[in-house]
């Protein structure tokens, strides 16, 4: 079955996640082609052109920078498809290796599980200010804290999966074959979980967007120059009544992007291996 | 059952001193320390290190450590270098928001968040379940500050309706009738959580609904209203006892942010504000506290999972 | 105990009779703070929110009136002997402490010795100054080694100042901050109670004795008209302004010049600018790096800037701000155009020829700048793109207040950063002055005019050699000027009394609701 027929086994006759699909292919098309779709430059200033309101120049207005704000939340789709990716892949990688590790070797696991209830017992936000605090504002720090955070979900998760899987008859079969460690982890167990991983990735996307905005909003995420809506609506809040477009367009890009990745990721879910369907909580 | 308890309480010490441990690492790790915040703009670097010394934040950090571990375990939290309070009469200040900041949001989820589900599990399917599961989603996807921001203009400002922030104690003048102030933010913190619940709520009803007691009630005739209350709901309860334990718990910690937005003195903003002033004692003490909170909510749930379902054993 | 708080208002709920109380009794003033201060006591804290809320109920020896000149407030009278090297000051004597002991010159020689020693400004006068006696027990003397101009100044100026404490407080106090418990004050209000988070709390003295006269700024008659101020850290703008709007506040600080057109419509809410403007500065790195020393190279970065778009893209309403390269603002005594020709040129390709002159090859200059403050950050985000524009390569660092404090406090870690300047009644005061500022400004030139500044006590010869020294600093940029922005505060209108510009902090006796 190639690529297009399992989208389509996926996406049809779910009306609401097919539109969420189309969005996101716009928002990572977005991302992709900032450049050439930006009209102006998003870091621009303008001082004479402060705080215009939407115009045929300036669809979305200006800021208070007298900045583009549709070049901005052009460039902005682009950081966000650039943290959610991130984090998702930090989170899979480091989160997925050590939970696949550690049901796997047993004595290994136990001792690399309790460091992951200790990164599980901080409250998730407390953690990512303490460290943004410590580090500096950037993107690839962004990223390590949020994926950080989802990393220890991800380790529990697929701790649990590979766990049942580890028990089964071809597992068994495998190991009477003469298969070696990194064989049977990666050959036999890992294949069985790319789709529960494929699910966890849409939510870890959709979740890092907004836990990133929160650290805009905080002051401690991305660096204040950088276009992303979150910093956007950061350095905005203020002219919530004086310029109003200036919340609500970055506000509503947030909003749809999350609520479509969020739409995907339930479709994926819905038709997802049964034995997992518990382990993935989602939104 | 109690020696399991017992077991899990021990197990908690290694977690929790680690915990602890790279707490106090990394905030000392920040640059910047108490005694330039203090002092601010005209101090020299002699007085503030002098300062430093007399607040003793020049010993080496493992003595600090040990020092701060000592007097913790003998209930001594330390002082506050802002405030110059003791540290517990610091955070029980803030805590009197957080709690019912979280009460008052827990409610919300469950007077809306527990009907919708049942009502969306009972409608599996139908136009009802499609509409209440995508708004569910929608308000998860909602950034909660921004969504606060829109509530104060609209319901505060505009219509002043509430109070648009600040948050007087309940032994204040105004007495209960201060929760008002709480109303705004515990709704902002409810929405992505209530949809948290929706969805918990429905999912675990139509699982359970699947299972073997389920049908042999149909079976008997019950009618499907009860067949939905008495049997299913009440099982489905055990995953959502769950999640409204840790639902709880996050609730008192990443409240930071809707706290920001409406100006409430609670324990997140405290972390935050200690952050930035280099509050040292402030910081360790509310996170050791959240970190034990958190444990003993996990424990608890644990616990309560084996009352409610005989299928789950103790190990 | 705090602790017992939360099982109080579970009681609360209990007893539900009180659901129509009002939350607030009339008696009590609301501030909207932006946070919340370090400490409040006036010797060792500059926190210009500190003294907002402290100078109700600290007082020094002097304040000032309208006119930004000191008048006495504790003081009754003084007069200078001996050239000027010898000076008695007499005392009230119907001052009562908050703890209700009469206040002597124990109790004055207690304080300012502490702040001589201790306090963050007293060091400019004791150093120069030879002894200080209780010369009566409403009297005291103090001999200078040689006259001291500006010792009246810096007498009135309470932030960072001379407040007079009990000496019972005074015993033992050092560089550390008083503990709440030991603030025992003359002032109009008394210290009610601090729950962090939550607020500070003023109540009203109602054993104050006022100094004689008619209120004029400071100075003159202070009358307490309410029973309590409280001031609520909102560290949210957009919040304090919404608190305005609905009533919920009644003052609020520290509001973004874009608002202000819109504010200044609104019925439901009263401006009040300060008086004083406070002025944006970018220091320079005397120490260490590519700036050190290299003169030229600084006034090829000061040539490159021009400081108008950034006052207008970080402040807005042109009412707000002043690109004065003054830095007393026009209408002050210490007013000059000394070197303020270069103050914002903004010609890039001069800059460039200077830079080129200077020997600049294009290594990065670090600049580093805080978003807790809005108006440095959009500052420094005009300028970087400027200077690139010149040819430099600037190297922005945005850091956390505290972080920024703390490197640049290190001479390897920076360039340039940015900062803030209260207004201050005499150009001693102001950071660049002090040799051992972040950015150590301490060339020989320099030396020599400050000594002179010092010595002197007469009035003119004092203006002249500050407009030297003015010079001296477009000459040699250890700091750069950003403008001059007029912050300003909204209030309810309901609020009588305020006035409608502050004179340096504002002020809540004689104001009423």
């Amino acid at each position: 079955m190639n690529i297009a027929q399992q989208i389509y086994r996926i996406f049809a006759g779910r009306i609401l996640a097919s539109i969420g699909f189309a969005v996101l292919i716009i928002v990572v098309l977005a991302a992709v082609f900032a450049p050439l779709l930006a009209p102006f430059d998003p870091l621009d200033i303008d001082p004479i052109s402060r705080l215009q309101e939407p115009s045929l120049e300036h669809l979305f207005g200006t800021d208070q920078f007298g900045r583009d704000t549709y070049s901005r939340a052009i460039y902005g789709a682009r950081m966000a498809v650039i943290i959610g990716a991130g984090s998702v892949a930090f989170a899979l990688l480091t989160g997925g290796l050590i939970g696949m590790l550690s049901a796997y070797f047993s004595r290994l696991g136990s001792f690399l599980m309790r460091g992951v209830d200790v990164m599980m017992a901080f409250p998730a936000l407390l953690l990512a200010l303490v460290l943004m605090t410590l580090l500096e504002r950037s993107v690839v720090n962004t990223i390590i804290v949020i994926g950080i955070v989802y990393a220890a979900t991800t380790a529990r998760i697929l701790f649990g999966m590979t766990l049942k899987l580890k028990g089964g008859v071809f597992i068994d079969a495998a190991i009477c074959s003469g298969a070696g460690h990194a064989s049977i982890l990666f050959r036999h167990i890992l294949p069985n979980l790319l789709s529960p991983l494929l699910v966890q990735a849409t939510f870890i996307f959709a979740f890092a967007q907004l836990q990133a905005a929160a650290l805009d909003f905080l002051g401690l995420g991305l660096p204040p120059e950088v276009p992303s809506w979150g910093n956007m609506l950061a350095e905005s809040r203020i002219y919530i009544t004086r310029a109003s477009w200036l919340l609500i367009f970055p506000g509503m890009l947030i909003i749809f992007s999350v609520f479509s990745m969020n739409l995907v990721g339930d479709a994926l879910r819905d038709t997802m291996d049964p034995r997992f369907k518990d382990d993935i909580a989602g939104v | 059952m109690l020696a399991y308890t017992l077991r899990r309480l021990i197990a908690f010490v290694p977690t929790l001193l680690a915990a602890s441990a790279l707490v106090f690492l990394f905030i000392h790790l920040i640059p910047g320390d108490p005694a330039s915040i203090l002092l601010g703009d005209t101090a020299t670097p002699e007085e503030i290190a002098a300062l430093n010394q007399q607040l003793g934040f020049n010993e080496p950090i493992y003595v600090q450590y040990f020092l701060w571990l000592g007097n913790v375990l003998q209930g001594d939290f330390g002082t506050s270098v802002f405030f110059r309070q003791p540290v517990l009469s610091v955070i029980a200040d803030g805590a009197e928001t957080s709690i019912w900041l979280a009460t008052m949001t827990m409610c919300w989820i469950v007077v809306i968040g527990i009907p919708i589900g049942i009502l969306s599990a009972t409608r599996q399917g139908t136009w009802i379940d499609q509409v209440t599961s995508g708004f569910a989603m929608l308000f998860a996807s909602i950034p909660t500050f921004w969504l606060g921001l829109y509530l104060i203009l609209i319901f505060a400002v505009g219509l002043g309706w509430f109070p648009t922030s600040g948050f007087p104690s309940l032994s204040d003048d105004g007495g209960l009738w201060n929760l008002r102030y709480l109303l705004l933010p515990s709704l902002t913190l409810a929405a992505p959580n209530a949809a948290l619940i929706v969805r918990l709520v429905r999912a675990s009803m139509l699982d359970v609904q699947r299972e073997d007691h389920v049908r042999t009630a149909r079976a008997k005739g019950l009618s499907p209203s009860r067949v939905a209350i008495r049997h299913v709901f009440r099982n489905a309860l055990i995953a959502v006892a769950a999640a409204f334990g840790f639902t709880f718990a996050a609730l008192v910690s990443e409240a930071v942010v809707t706290e920001t937005v409406f100006s409430l003195p609670g324990i997140g903003r405290l972390v935050v504000q200690s952050i930035l002033r280099r509050d040292y004692p402030v910081i360790q003490g509310v996170i050791l506290i959240i970190v034990v909170l958190y444990m003993v909510i996990n424990l608890l749930v644990d616990l309560s999972y084996a009352r409610l379902d005989p299928r789950v054993s103790l190990k | 105990m705090k602790i017992n708080k939360v099982w109080k208002s579970t009681l609360a709920m209990g007893f539900a009779l009180t659901l129509s109380g009002a939350a607030f009794a009339e008696g009590t003033f609301r501030y909207a703070t932006v946070g919340e201060p370090p400490s409040l006591d006036q010797h060792v804290i500059t926190s210009d929110l500190a003294t907002t809320i402290a100078h109700h109920m600290f007082e020094g020896l002097y304040t000032f009136n309208a006119s930004n000149a000191p008048v006495p407030l504790l003081a009754a009278g003084d007069s200078l002997e001996d050239g000027g090297k010898t000076i008695k000051i007499d005392l009230r004597k119907d001052v009562k402490f908050h703890n209700g002991q009469a206040m002597t010159s124990a109790d004055v020689v207690a304080s300012l010795n502490r702040w001589g020693e201790f306090g963050s400004r007293g060091g400019l006068l004791f150093s120069n100054v030879e002894s200080l006696t209780a010369s009566g027990d409403h009297q005291i003397t103090i001999k200078l080694k040689a006259p001291f101009g500006p010792w009246k100044n810096l007498m009135a100026f309470i932030n960072g100042g001379p407040a007079i404490y009990p000496a019972s407080v005074m015993n033992g106090a050092t560089k550390e901050p008083l503990d709440p418990k030991e603030y025992i004050g003359t002032g109009p209000y008394q210290f009610g109670e601090w729950l962090p988070n939550r607020h500070v709390e003023l109540v009203r003295n109602d054993a104050y004795t006022s100094a004689a006269g008619a209120a004029d700024g400071y100075g003159g008659e202070r009358k307490a008209e309410f029973d309590a101020l409280r001031f609520i850290p909102v560290s949210d703008v957009g919040t304090r302004v919404s608190g305005i709007r609905a009533g919920d506040y009644d003052y609020a600080e520290s509001i973004p010049g874009d608002l202000f057109a819109d504010l200044d419509g609104d019925a439901n809410v009263t401006t009040i600018l300060n008086g004083g403007p406070i002025f944006g500065l970018a220091f320079m790195n005397s120490k260490h790096g590519p700036l050190k020393e290299n003169f030229k190279l600084r006034r090829a970065i000061q040539t490159a800037i021009n400081k108008t778009p950034a006052l207008q893209v970080a402040i807005g309403p042109e009412k707000l701000w002043a690109a004065n390269g003054s830095f007393l603002p026009k209408g002050n005594v210490w007013h000059t155009e000394a070197g303020t020709a270069n103050f914002s040129k903004g010609d890039a390709e001069a800059a460039k020829a200077l830079a080129k002159e200077a020997g600049y090859a294009g290594d990065p200059i670090k600049v580093m700048v805080s978003t807790n403050y809005p108006f440095h950050y959009d500052t420094a985000i005009v300028y970087t793109k400027q200077l690139a524009q010149a040819g430099f390569n600037i190297d922005l660092q945005v850091y956390d207040w505290a972080t920024l404090i703390k490197k640049r406090a290190q001479p390897d870690q920076w360039d340039i950063f940015f900062t803030h300047h209260g207004f201050v009644p005499d150009p001693i005061l102001i950071s660049v002055m002090n040799d051992n500022y972040p950015g150590w400004w301490a060339t020989p030139e320099k030396a020599a005019l400050k000594a002179k500044f010092t010595a002197s006590a007469d009035p003119e010869e004092r203006k002249k050699i500050w407009s030297d020294i003015q010079a001296l600093i477009y000459e040699q940029v250890p700091t750069m000027k950003t403008g001059d922005v007029y912050t300003y505060n909204i209030a309810s209108p309901k609020v009588k009394g305020l006035g409608s510009s502050t004179l340096i902090w504002p002020a809540f006796w004689n104001v009423s609701k």
